[in-house]
C-alpha cells in the first residue's frame, strides 16, 4: 500500500470511518507481510456505510480530477502474483473535480452489497474485499488509499444432516464400521462418533482422526491441488479386539477452519476430509477419507 | 540378558520420571502465575511419559504414582481456575483439546472431578462420559492405571445415597452402573494381558497381570463401600452384572481372583441370599479354575457368619443353604471332567467342615456328604495319591474333631464307606484317629450295636485287610520300621478294648462277645496285643457279678461267671497259635484266680490244669520258667476253692517243678517260696508245718549242693545268700508259730553260715554279708522287741 | 531336695488305656529328678511317655513287661537313703510284709518299693520303709479289689523323707502326707 502513496509526501491525512460504530466490530486479518491487523467485518447483503475524511496539511491544498470510492472483491492466485481477479467493484463518485482546502468529509453508503465469497487466505490463493478510496490527481499519482474488510457469510442450520456411516475393511484382516454423527459441521462444532472394531487380526498402536483441507485454485491443466492437514488428533491407544467400540469426540474450535467452498467464482474451491487413519505395530496406516461440509453458522 | 533388560527398565523409568519431572516444573511455574494454557501444555507433555510401552506393570506404577502426585496439584489449580471466572464446563472441553489421547483422559478425569464438585452438571453424566471416554485406551497396562485413576477420583464422588452428590431416584444405581462398567472395562483389559505377546512370555505375563490384579478387584471393593447397595440391588443388579463379566471373561486367573474377591469384599448375609446366583456360576467357570478354594472359601466365610450369632441361622435354614451348596458342588465335580479326586474329595472337605459348624444338629447332613463323596470315588481303584488319602482322612476326622465322639460317627452309614476307599495304611492311620479320639474325649462305647459298628469301622487294624502284611522285600529297616508300627497301632487297639462298657453285665457281656468275634479274626499276629484287655474286661465283669451273685440262677441270663469263664478259656487257648505260652500262662492263672473268688473249684483247676501244661510243653527258657513258676506258686498260694485231693495235686506238681528248674539257686529259691503253700497264714488256711519244715530243708539239700558246685566252679553267686535266705524263711515260720521250726534249728543254721562266711574256700560276697549282718540284727531287734517275740527269741544266741 | 516319682503296674494295655488325665496333668517334665518304677508298664510308648517326665529312670521287670532288660531287682542311692526296688511277683506270699522285709534285708535298703498287689501301702519296718505305690492307671488285679488308680512322690531330704501318696477316689486326686526320718542306729552297718 506504502507504494501507492508514492515517493511524494502527501499533501493530506485520509481517514476511512464507518458507521454503526463498525469500527468497534473487527476481526484480525492476517495480510501478506505477515501482519495481523484489525479489520471490520462484514456479511453479505449488508451497507457499507461511511464516511472518508481528507484533511489536507496545513497550508496546502489538494487539487484533484474527482474522488471515488470502490468497494473491490478480488481473488487472487499465487502463482499469478499481482494479478487481480475483480469479481465485484462498486464506485461512488464523492466530488468533482477540485481542490480542497481544508478538511472535509465525504460519507459513502454501498447499500446490500452482494459479497457472496468470504475473504479467504489460503496457501494458493487469496480472496479480499477491499474500499479504494482514490482522489485522481493530475500530473501526480492518484493518491490511494485501501481499508480491507473481512466478510464472513452465515449459514442457518442445515435442514438434512445426515450422518456418516460406512464398514470399511481389509478382507480377513481388520473390519471396522465408523460413525460420524453429522456430514455437516460449523466452525465450533463438535465430531462425534465411534469406532466399531467388528474383526481384527492386525496388531493395531494406535488410531487417529485427522482434518485435512484440500484447496483446489485453477481449473483444466492448470489446477493447482493443496491438502493440509489441519489436526491429528488421537482416538485410541492400544490394540483393541473385536467387539470393542471406540468413542470420537473431537471439538473443531481449536483449529483454523473455514466453511467449506464448493466453488469460488470457478476459481478456487476449499474442501474439508475426516482421515481415519489405523497404525499398525510395524507403522503401517491403514485409512479411510471421508469429506465433510464445514460452513458458518448463524449465530442465533 | 534378563539381567539387562531389567537394567534398562531401570534406565527407561529414570528417563521417565526425569521427563515427568521437567514437564511438572514447567507446569507448577504456570500453574503459580496461573497461565492456563502453560499448564494444559505442560501438563499434557508430563502425561506423556506415561504412554510409555517399556515399563513393566510395577516399574510403571512407580511412574503413575509420581503423575498422579502432580495430578492432585493440577486438580486444585483447576478448582481455583473455576473460581477466577472460568466455567468448568470451557475446561472441560479445553482439555479435549490435546492430541494424545492418554494425557488427554487424564486430564479429562481430573477435571471432570472438578466438574462433579463443582454440581454444575449431575455426577452421573460426568461419570458416564468419563467411563465411556476411556475406551481409548485399549492398551491393558495403560488402560488399567487410567481407568483406575477414574476410579481413584472419583471414589468420593459418587452419586450414592447420603453422598452430596446424591440425584434423582435412580441414584445409586448410576453409582453402581459407573463402578460396574468400569469394573467391565478393567477386566476386559486385565483378561486380554493373557492373550498378547508372544507364547514364550507367558510366565512373565502371568506374573505381570497378578500385580494388577488388584487395581481390579478394588472396583469391585468400592461397590460393596457404596451406601445403599442394598440386599435387593445387590442381588438384582450387582452381582448379576458382576459374575456375567466373571464367567464370560472366560479367563482362568481372573475368575479364580474375583470369586475370591467377590466372597471377600461383599457381606456374608448378602452371600447367603445370593448363594444360589453365586453358585450357578461356579460350573460356569473354565475347568482349570481352582473353584475349591473359592468353595472352601466362601464356606468358612458362611462358617463363620453362622457362628457369629444364633439369629442368623434361621436364614441359613430358610435359603437352603447346605442343599444349596451340596447341589453347587455337585454340578461343578460335574462340569470339571478333569478334577482330580483329591480336588472333589477337598471340596466335600469344605462342606462338611461348613454343615459341621453351622448345622451340627444335622447328622442327615452330614451323611449325605459323605455319600456324595462316596459316590465320587465308588468305582475307582483306591486312592494311592498321598494328598487325596490325606483329604478323605481330613472328611473323616472332621465329624470326630467336632462331635468328640465316635457314636456320632458310628451312625453316620457312609462313614465306613468312605474308608473302605482308603489303601490300606492310610485306613490303619484313620483307624488310629478314630481311636485317639475316643481316648481323648473319654468316649464310653457302651453297646454291642456300637461295638460292632466301631470295630468295622476299624477293621483295617482288625484284620489283614488285602494279603500279607509284611513285604517279604523289605528291608531290614523298614521291617523294624513297619514292625513299630505296627505293634503302636495294636496297642491303641488294646487301648480302645477298655473304652467299651456297660453297666449292665448282660449288655458287656455282648460287647466282650462282639470284641472277640472280631479280634479272633486277627490272626496270630495281633492276638497277643488284643486278646490280654479282652480277658481282663471279662475279668472285670466277672468281678462285677462276683459281687451281686447268689440269686443269679435263672437260665435266660447268659451273664454268669461260669459263662464268662468258658468265653476266656475259649480266648486265651487262642493264644497258642500264636504261640505265646508265657502270657497264656499267665491269664490262666489270672482265671484261675477269679474263679476261686467265684468259688468255682472246677474251673479254677481247670485253668491251673492248662497253665501247668503251657508250663510243661511250652515254657523252655530257664529264665521264663523261673517266673513262671513262681507266678504259679504265688497264685496256688492265694487259692482257696481247692479241695485237699486237687490242691494235693496242684502242690505236688509245684514243688516238683520247683526242684526241677535248670539252676541250682532257682531251684532253692522256687522251693523254699512252696513252703508257703503249706501254711497259709489266714484263720482258715492251711496249716501244715511238716511239710513246711519238707520243703525248707529241701531248699537247705539244694543250697548245699549249689554251694559244693560253687566250691568246684568257684562261680560268683554266692550260695551263702542261699543259707541266708533260708534263715528267713525260718524265721518266718518260727515268728508264725510253726512247731516244726525250732529255736535249735534256727540257731544251728546261724552257725552254719557263721562257719561257712569264716571258710577260706568261700569266696568274700559283700552283698552276703549285709544281708547276714541285717538278719542277725533283725534277731537282734526281736529279741529286745520283748513280750511273746522276745521271749521266742530269748533261746536263740547270735 | 529331691523329688522322685514312684509308680508301677500301669498294665497299659492290658488293664487300662492309659494313666488317667488328672495324673497325666500333674506329671510334668522338669519337676522330678528320679522314677523309680516297680513294672508291669507294659509297652514301650509307656516307658517314653515316664523317660519324658524325667530321663533318670530305674524300672524292674513286671511279669507282663516286653522289655526283657528289665532287672528283676534294682537298687540306688539317694541322698542319705538306700532304695530297693522290686516288682514283688517274686515275693511268695504277695504282698506279705514280713516276706518283704526278707528282700529288704537282703538288699540292704532303707527303703523298697514294689508292686504287684495293686494296692497303695507304706510301713515303717525296723527301723526302714516299706512302700507299694498301688497301680497308677487303677488296673485291675486278682489280688485286691477296687483298685484306685495311685502313685508316690518321694520328696527325699537329707536323713528325713516325705512320702506323698495320690490317690484317685472318685475322679478326685486325694494326696497323703507320710513322714520318715532315718535314725543313726538303723543305718546299715557296713
Amino acid at each position: 500500500m506504502n507504494y501507492i502513496v508514492g515517493a511524494f509526501k502527501p499533501p493530506c491525512n485520509i481517514t476511512i470511518t464507518f458507521a454503526d460504530g463498525r469500527t468497534g466490530k473487527q476481526v484480525p486479518l492476517k495480510k501478506e507481510n505477515g501482519q495481523t491487523v484489525m479489520v471490520p467485518l462484514f456479511q453479505s447483503q449488508e451497507n457499507i456505510v461511511g464516511e472518508v475524511s481528507i484533511e489536507p496539511f496545513h497550508g496546502k491544498k489538494v487539487e484533484h480530477n474527482g474522488v471515488k470510492i470502490e468497494l473491490l472483491g478480488q481473488i487472487e492466485m499465487y502463482f499469478d502474483k499481482g494479478n487481480f481477479y475483480d469479481f465485484t467493484s462498486l464506485v461512488r463518485e464523492l466530488e468533482v473535480p477540485g481542490d480542497i482546502y481544508e478538511r472535509k468529509s465525504y460519507p459513502f453508503e454501498f447499500s446490500t452489497v452482494e459479497m457472496p465469497y468470504e475473504s479467504y487466505n489460503g496457501v494458493n490463493v487469496r480472496l479480499r474485499y477491499v474500499l479504494k478510496f482514490t482522489i485522481s490527481r493530475n500530473y501526480v499519482s492518484n493518491m490511494v488509499e485501501y481499508q480491507d474488510l473481512m466478510v464472513r457469510n452465515y449459514t442457518p442450520l442445515p435442514s438434512i444432516n445426515n450422518s456418516i456411516k460406512m464398514e470399511v475393511g481389509i478382507e480377513d484382516c481388520l473390519h471396522i464400521e465408523f460413525e460420524y454423527s453429522k456430514s455437516k459441521y460449523h466452525l465450533k462444532d463438535v465430531i462425534i462418533g465411534k469406532i466399531y472394531f467388528l474383526l481384527v487380526r492386525i496388531k493395531i498402536k494406535n488410531m487417529e482422526l485427522e482434518i485435512r483441507r484440500r484447496e483446489s485454485t485453477g481449473s483444466g491443466p492448470n489446477t493447482y491441488v493443496e491438502t493440509e492437514t489441519l489436526a491429528k488428533f488421537e482416538l485410541m491407544d492400544g490394540a483393541p479386539v473385536r467387539g470393542e467400540s471406540i468413542p470420537i469426540r473431537l471439538f473443531l474450535s481449536p483449529y483454523e477452519l473455514t466453511p467449506t467452498y464448493r466453488n469460488t467464482n470457478n476459481k478456487f474451491s476449499v474442501k474439508y476430509y475426516l482421515n481415519l487413519v489405523l497404525v499398525d505395530e510395524e507403522d503401517r496406516r491403514y485409512f479411510k477419507q471421508q469429506e465433510i461440509t464445514i460452513y458458518r453458522l448463524q449465530e442465533s | 540378558m534378563v539381567s539387562e533388560g531389567i537394567e534398562d527398565e531401570e534406565k527407561w523409568l529414570a528417563e521417565g520420571i526425569a521427563g515427568l519431572q521437567h514437564n511438572a516444573f514447567y507446569m507448577h511455574r504456570a500453574l503459580d502465575s496461573n497461565n492456563l494454557r502453560d499448564a494444559l501444555k505442560y501438563s499434557a507433555q508430563m502425561l506423556s511419559e506415561l504412554r510409555t510401552s517399556r515399563l513393566s506393570p510395577h516399574k510403571y506404577y512407580e511412574l503413575y504414582m509420581r503423575a498422579f502426585d502432580e495430578l492432585r496439584k493440577l486438580e486444585m489449580f483447576f478448582k481455583e481456575e473455576t473460581k477466577r471466572g472460568c466455567t468448568i464446563i470451557d475446561l472441560y472441553e479445553l482439555v479435549q483439546h490435546a492430541g494424545n489421547i492418554l494425557p488427554r483422559l487424564y486430564l479429562l478425569c481430573t477435571v471432570g472431578s472438578v466438574y462433579i464438585r463443582s454440581k454444575e452438571a449431575p455426577a452421573k453424566d460426568v461419570l458416564k462420559d468419563l467411563v465411556e471416554m476411556c475406551r481409548g485406551i485399549q492398551h491393558p497396562v495403560r488402560g488399567l492405571f487410567l481407568r483406575s485413576y477414574l476410579s481413584q477420583v472419583s471414589r468420593d464422588k459418587l452419586p450414592d445415597i447420603g453422598s452430596e452428590y446424591e440425584g434423582d431416584a435412580d441414584t445409586v444405581m448410576d453409582a453402581v452402573e459407573f463402578v460396574l462398567q468400569n469394573f467391565t472395562e478393567m477386566n476386559k483389559l486385565w483378561v486380554r494381558m493373557q492373550h498378547q505377546g508372544p507364547v514364550r512370555e507367558k510366565e512373565k505375563r502371568e506374573k505381570e497381570r497378578s500385580e494388577l490384579r488388584d487395581l481390579v478387584g478394588k472396583n469391585l471393593h468400592v461397590l460393596s463401600q457404596i451406601e445403599g447397595v442394598d440386599l435387593e440391588l445387590y442381588k438384582e443388579t450387582v452381582l448379576p452384572r458382576v459374575l456375567e463379566q466373571v464367567v464370560n471373561c472366560k479367563d482362568e486367573i481372573a475368575q479364580f481372583y474375583l470369586m475370591d474377591c467377590i466372597i471377600q469384599v461383599f457381606p456374608d448375609e448378602y452371600h447367603l441370599q445370593t448363594l444360589e446366583t453365586l453358585l450357578g456360576a461356579c460350573p460356569q467357570l473354565q475347568p482349570t479354575v481352582d473353584i475349591k478354594t473359592v468353595l472352601s472359601q466362601l464356606m468358612e466365610r458362611l462358617s463363620n457368619y453362622a457362628a457369629s450369632s444364633a439369629e442368623v441361622l434361621p436364614e441359613f435354614l430358610q435359603v437352603e443353604a447346605f442343599a444349596k451348596l451340596s447341589n453347587a458342588i455337585g454340578k461343578v465335580i460335574e462340569a470339571q471332567v478333569d478334577m482330580p479326586v483329591v480336588g472333589s474329595i477337598g471340596l466335600y472337605v469344605s462342606l462338611l467342615t461348613f454343615t459341621l459348624r453351622v448345622h451340627p444338629d444335622r447328622l442327615d447332613y452330614v451323611d449325605q456328604v459323605l455319600g456324595a463323596c462316596v459316590k465320587k470315588l465308588s468305582g475307582k481303584a483306591k486312592l494311592e495319591d498321598s494328598r487325596g488319602t490325606k483329604q478323605i482322612v481330613a472328611l473323616l476326622s472332621a465329624p470326630l474333631e467336632k462331635y468328640n465322639d465316635i457314636g456320632i460317627a458310628l451312625k453316620l452309614s457312609n462313614y465306613p464307606r468312605v474308608m473302605d476307599h482308603l489303601d490300606s495304611g492310610t485306613n490303619k492311620v484313620m483307624a488310629v484317629v478314630i481311636i485317639q479320639s475316643i481316648m481323648k474325649n473319654n468316649t464310653c462305647i457302651s453297646t454291642a450295636d456300637k461295638a460292632e459298628a466301631l470295630f468295622e469301622l476299624i477293621k483295617g487294624l482288625i484284620k489283614d485287610l488285602d494279603g500279607t502284611p509284611v513285604d517279604e522285600d523289605i528291608s531290614f529297616f523298614c521291617f523294624s520300621l513297619m514292625r513299630r508300627i505296627f505293634k503302636e497301632e495294636q496297642s491303641s487297639v488294646a487301648r480302645l478294648i477298655h473304652m467299651l462298657h456297660n453297666d449292665d453285665p448282660e449288655e458287656m457281656l455282648k460287647i466282650i462277645c462282639v470284641v472277640r468275634k472280631h479280634i479272633l479274626a486277627g490272626g496270630p499276629t495281633r492276638l497277643a496285643f488284643t486278646v490280654p484287655p479282652l480277658i481282663f474286661c471279662a475279668l472285670k465283669l466277672v468281678r462285677r457279678l462276683q459281687g451281686q451273685d447268689g440269686d443269679v440262677d435263672g437260665e435266660e441270663t447268659s451273664a454268669t461267671p461260669k459263662k464268662i469263664f468258658q468265653l476266656l478259656h475259649q480266648t486265651i487257648e487262642a493264644l497258642l497259635s500264636v504261640p505265646a505260652p508265657e502270657l497264656a500262662l499267665r491269664l490262666y492263672l489270672q482265671c484261675a484266680e477269679a474263679a476261686n473268688d467265684c468259688d468255682l473249684e472246677p474251673v479254677a483247676y481247670e485253668f491251673f490244669t492248662q497253665a501247668f501244661i503251657l508250663y510243661e510243653e511250652e515254657v523252655a527258657d530257664s529264665k521264663a520258667q523261673v517266673t513262671a513258676i513262681h507266678l504259679i506258686i504265688g497264685t496256688l498260694q492265694r487259692m482257696n476253692v481247692f479241695g485237699v485231693e486237687n490242691r494235693d495235686t496242684l502242690t505236688h506238681k509245684s514243688t516238683g517243678y520247683s526242684a526241677k528248674l535248670l539252676k541250682k539257686p532257682d531251684q532253692c529259691k522256687a522251693v523254699y517260696a512252696c513252703s508257703h503253700l503249706f501254711w497259709v497264714d489266714d484263720q482258715d488256711g492251711v496249716k501244715d508245718g511238716e511239710r513246711v519244715l519238707l520243703c525248707l530243708k529241701r531248699a537247705l539239700r539244694i543250697a548245699n549242693a549249689a554251694q559244693q558246685m560253687a566250691n568246684v566252679t568257684r562261680g560268683s553267686s554266692g550260695p551263702v545268700t542261699l543259707f541266708v535266705e533260708i534263715l528267713n524263711k525260718y524265721l518266718y515260720f518260727f515268728e508264725k508259730g510253726n512247731p516244726q521250726i525250732t529255736s535249735a534249728a534256727i540257731q544251728g543254721l546261724v552257725e552254719l553260715i557263721t562257719t561257712e562266711m569264716q571258710s577260706d574256700t568261700t569266696t568274700p560276697d559283700p552283698s552276703a554279708d549285709a544281708f547276714f549282718s541285717s538278719t542277725l540284727r533283725y534277731i537282734q531287734f526281736q529279741k529286745q522287741k520283748g513280750g511273746a517275740m522276745g521271749e521266742k527269741y530269748e533261746s536263740i544266741k547270735v | 531336695m529331691v523329688l522322685v516319682l514312684a509308680l508301677g503296674d500301669l498294665h497299659i494295655p492290658h488293664r487300662a488305656a492309659d494313666l488317667p488325665p488328672k495324673f497325666k496333668s500333674m506329671l510334668v517334665p522338669g519337676k522330678i529328678q528320679h522314677i523309680i518304677c516297680t513294672g508291669n508298664l507294659c509297652i514301650k510308648e509307656v516307658h517314653d511317655y515316664l523317660k519324658s517326665l524325667c530321663p533318670d529312670m530305674h524300672i524292674t521287670r513286671g511279669e507282663y513287661d516286653e522289655d526283657a532288660r528289665y532287672p528283676e531287682t534294682k537298687t540306688l542311692t539317694i541322698g542319705q537313703f538306700k532304695l530297693g526296688l522290686c516288682h514283688g511277683h517274686q515275693v511268695v506270699p504277695w504282698g506279705d510284709l514280713d516276706s518283704l522285709a526278707m528282700l529288704q534285708r537282703q538288699l540292704d535298703v532303707d527303703i523298697l518299693v514294689t508292686g504287684h498287689t495293686h494296692q497303695f501301702k507304706a510301713y515303717k519296718h525296723e527301723g526302714g520303709v516299706v512302700i507299694n505305690p498301688g497301680s497308677a492307671t487303677g488296673a485291675y488285679s486278682s489280688i485286691t479289689y477296687d483298685v484306685n488308680p495311685s502313685f508316690v512322690l518321694m520328696d527325699i531330704d537329707a536323713l528325713r523323707v516325705v512320702v506323698y501318696v495320690y490317690e484317685l477316689i472318685d475322679g478326685e486326686v486325694k494326696v497323703d502326707k507320710i513322714d520318715f526320718k532315718k535314725t543313726a542306729t538303723s543305718q546299715s552297718a557296713h
